[in-house]
């Protein structure tokens, strides 16, 4: 055991977790299940769940602080961060467009989805979280009640709960309505303690560490320097964290995935049904990471480098995109990356060596958009309808989150956590999709590898120094 | 008053609370000015002390970990002190269990007593059972993951999850001990600095622990006094036997169980013990908190007792969350002397239930605000005694809550002892000089 590379221990771990999960629903052991392994599943997500605050920040900071290199080269700089910002929405836009037209978790089991729908809410009232974020109340509805368990029998609210909750839902609505910029004003923190002290408020944490990172750098070095060692230090721990972590991830994500199945089903057919939905899921994001790669970024090229045909981009490309694929590291690939770009692109290496190690870190054009699709695809899994400014919430989060977490090794698992939390969405649901994470994961790389080089390539010809195509 | 010893200050400031409270008691308008005018400085002492026990366990801890080294050492030391943990608190509950089967506190209340105690504290009963219905709905493993924080500064917000914070600060220490060293520096230093400051500021509250205890003392006669002082002495009176029993089983923990702990597998003599930790004893005793004393409790343990910074910053956080053994002896009392006074005869078989879910209860309920009377409603549960009971024990419940906090913290102390002891942390020479500060 000890010889083989963690994600392989990983995989096994999740095979044993879904075999197990298919042989305790038939045996009818999902009691045990939910009682003696569920809770180290609740343990790992609690685990990365509380990394995962103190790792945004201080990464956040300690990354924004150290492009002080950006700053110094002005314009150039100001435009790469610009052009990383864009393709990072458009892609993000791709991925929305792709996962509500498609709707890939509609296409599972109906019966199977309303009781999906019925733990989250008792999920969301045993954890004090107020009412859905469509307002409506299934566990209420009697349309509903023959879904119904036992337990969630007894958790139905009294007549004078549901008033209540119609008051507050119509009070939260009001404000909601009252402008429509409320985002950007929730988005800066009122108490910076209070904000980190509340996983839902990761955007306020976000907007604070940008904020001070870059305070950071406009005051004197000498100042800054221990600032700097301190923040320095303290990710360098939580990142040894998740490493330790991740050591014992074999076994806690067997424990996940048999305890959140357990939980959502109580047959092998019903465990059946939930994998089921994974496929249309795959194959929605894989359209919407192919589209990013083979329409979108050809066609920004098109428009501001016209000599450059399509087939030759590709060319150009592939080593980088094949290697990316493999690793699924877009730092592991920034050396090819780089030579790709100079040699094959023309790109000057003063610009490609400025602008490509930058991207590697902000630039997460593919996993972005996998984070987008991921939500949105396990809200629809249990019957929550996200309105458009929920599901900018997402794509603001994600987009943010993943500057600082880019560094950081399983980022796609923490992103995504986090994410699922700051719209108020059970974050163990991650179990779900878990299982076909790695192979997604090697397409989101090609694409953020894709994303860097088209980006390299505009800011060279912008500042008229692509020879090759001009 | 310079030259005076901590603990002879506090005793004074203790006796002199008591002569004032005695006196307010006989004029209401000094009662109440008593609890307008005098109590709040002892609430300010308390809050103050809590106000750095967050700060001081975590600091202490990181350090402590990453001065440790060596993490098998840090598992051995873990396993011992659980180990320890769970020996003293069974030895605990058994005490109490036999001390109450000797006395028979419960044949000796009146039928008219109970009668009146029943329904005077009925409705803190019903309440104190829903808590504890709700705490048994919870998972078996719920404990455990309630260890882990799911926000690592919500748990700093909250006194009442030490544990999580505990939790983190091992896990801080860890990976402190994995990173590079050149990027770890800084962060140590930082929380050196911090520990230090907190101590600072742990010792400048503890100049007013006199006066804190004073102010708490004053106040806790003139609030147990009530509007009708008679009537209160009347209800303690009736209970009189059990309050007896309760303080004489921790009596014994104190004189003979810690006693023969020490002296066996500790190279510090009792008394030196006893004259180090006098001072937390005493605040344990006039705060009834274990959260505000543990600044105190850890200052005595290292900077009197010798023992090193990486155990003890380990151990009595640890212990004043889960090892509780003054309460979990006044459990396997009260547990009896409930049974004893409703006529219910328990075999041996449920009074071993007793020492098994006042064990678990010790650990299961960490966090849990008001715990005592939250697991001796558990405890009541699972050896088949109504839990309605817990009426007739209401009234002294003050008072027995400062002794068994008390034994409380002189176990976790003890404990501290014992495995710096073992792991060859304890400092005796340093301890004989400084003993008596």
């Amino acid at each position: 055991m000890k010889k083989l590379p963690i994600h392989i221990k990983i995989l096994i771990g999740l095979v044993l977790g879904v075999v197990w999960a298919f042989i305790s629903s038939s045996l009818g052991w999902n009691d045990f299940t939910i009682k003696w392994i569920d809770p180290f599943g609740t343990i790992f997500i609690r685990l990365l769940k509380f990394i995962a605050v103190p790792l945004v920040l201080f990464s956040i900071i300690g990354g924004v602080a150290g492009l002080s290199d950006v700053s110094k080269l002005g314009r150039l700089g100001g435009k790469t961060l610009g052009a990383y910002m864009v393709t990072t929405v458009l892609a993000v836009g791709v991925g929305l467009l792709f996962v509500n037209i498609i709707k890939p978790g509609t296409y599972m089991d109906e019966e199977q989805r309303i009781k999906n729908r019925l733990s989250f809410e008792m999920w969301l009232q045993e954890n004090n979280m107020g009412p859905a974020h469509d307002g409506k109340s299934y566990l209420n509805d009697p349309a509903y009640a023959q879904y119904l368990t036992e337990s969630q029998m007894a958790n139905k609210l009294s007549e004078e709960q549901q008033r209540d909750i119609q008051e507050k839902m119509e009070a939260a609505r009001e404000q909601k309505e009252s402008s429509p910029l409320m985002f950007i004003v929730n988005m800066v923190p009122e108490n910076v303690l209070l904000s980190i002290s509340n996983n839902r408020l990761m955007l306020q944490v976000i907007f604070f560490a940008i904020f001070f990172g870059i305070t950071i750098v406009l005051i004197p070095k000498e100042k800054a320097a221990p600032i700097i060692a301190f923040v320095d230090g303290v990710n360098a721990i939580f990142i040894k964290m998740v490493d330790l972590v991740m050591k014992a991830a074999p076994f806690f994500v067997f424990a996940l995935l048999a305890g959140v199945v357990a939980k959502m089903a109580n047959t092998p057919t019903e465990v059946y049904e939930i994998f089921k939905g994974l496929g249309s899921y795959a194959l929605t994001l894989l359209g919407g990471l192919a589209f990013v790669v083979f329409i979108m970024y050809p066609g920004i090229l098109k428009l501001f480098v016209p000599k450059l045909k399509y087939r030759e981009f590709f060319k150009n490309m592939s080593p980088a995109q094949f290697l990316g694929f493999s690793t699924s590291s877009s730092a592991a690939t920034l050396p090819v990356t780089m030579e790709c770009v100079e040699d094959n692109m023309g790109v000057p290496k003063s610009i490609s060596s400025f602008v490509l190690p930058i991207g590697a870190t902000v630039n997460m054009d593919g996993t972005s958009l996998h984070q987008a699709v991921a939500v949105i695809f396990m809200a629809q899994l249990h019957m929550v309808d996200l309105t458009i400014g929920q599901q900018l919430t997402i794509v603001f989060t994600a987009s943010l989150a993943s500057i600082g977490a880019a560094a950081v090794p399983s980022a796609g698992l923490i992103m995504m956590i986090i994410v699922l939390q700051s719209v108020g969405l059970n974050p163990a649901w991650v179990a779900i999709i878990f299982p076909i994470d790695r192979p997604l994961d090697m397409c989101r790389t090609v694409v953020n590898v894709t994303g860097d080089a088209t980006v390299s390539t505009l800011i060279a010809k912008s500042e008229g120094e692509l020879p090759k195509y001009s | 008053m310079k030259k005076m010893a901590l603990h002879t200050k506090i005793l004074i400031g203790m006796t002199l609370g008591l002569i004032f409270g005695m006196i307010a008691i006989q004029f209401p308008w000094l009662g109440g000015f008593t609890l307008d005018y005098i109590k709040p400085f002892g609430t300010i002492f308390i809050r103050s002390l809590k106000m750095v026990a967050v700060p001081l366990v975590l600091a202490s801890l990181i350090i402590g970990v990453a001065n440790i080294g060596d993490i098998s050492k840090l598992s051995r030391m873990g396993g011992k002190t659980l180990g320890i943990f769970i020996i003293t608190t069974v030895i605990s509950i058994a005490i109490g269990l036999s001390l109450v089967a000797v006395l028979k506190p419960g044949h000796k209340l009146p039928e008219e007593t109970r009668q009146n105690l029943m329904s005077l504290y009925d409705a803190t009963a019903e309440s104190k059972i829903s808590v504890a219905a709700e705490v048994k709905t919870r998972g078996p493993l719920q404990p455990l993951v309630e260890m882990v924080p799911d926000n690592v500064f919500l748990a700093a917000t909250n006194n009442g999850r030490m544990l999580q914070i505990v939790f983190f600060a091992l896990l801080v220490g860890v990976a402190l001990l994995q990173i590079p060293k050149e990027k770890g520096t800084t962060v140590l230093s930082f929380f050196n600095g911090l520990n230090e400051v907190v101590i600072k500021i742990v010792q400048y509250i503890m100049l007013l622990a006199p006066y804190g205890v004073f102010a708490l003392i004053a106040a806790l006669i003139v609030e147990i006094a009530g509007d009708q002082p008679e009537k209160a002495w009347e209800l303690l009176y009736a209970l009189l036997w059990y309050t007896i029993t309760v303080v004489l089983g921790l009596f014994i923990m104190m004189v003979a169980i810690y006693p023969i702990l020490i002296r066996y597998f500790s190279k510090i003599s009792y008394l030196d013990f006893f004259k180090g930790i006098r001072p937390a004893m005493l605040l344990g005793f006039s705060t009834s908190s274990s959260t505000a004393t543990l600044p105190v409790t850890m200052d005595r343990v290292e900077k009197h007792l010798g023992v090193s910074e990486e155990v003890s910053s380990f151990v009595l956080p640890l212990g004043a969350t889960i090892n509780m053994n003054g309460t979990s002896l006044y459990q396997g009392v009260s547990a009896i002397f409930i049974a004893q006074a409703l006529g219910l005869e328990l075999s041996i078989a449920a009074q071993l239930a007793i020492v098994l879910t006042a064990t678990l209860a010790a650990v299961g309920t960490a966090g849990v605000p008001g715990a005592g009377l939250v697991m001796l409603v558990i405890v009541l549960e699972a050896a088949g005694i109504p839990a309605a009971g817990i009426a007739l024990i209401m009234a002294p419940e003050r008072i027995l809550d400062m002794v068994r906090t008390m034994v409380n913290i002189t176990g976790d102390a003890s404990v501290s002892v014992v495995v710096a002891s073992t792991e060859g942390e304890l400092d005796v020479e340093f301890a004989k000089k400084h003993v008596n500060e």
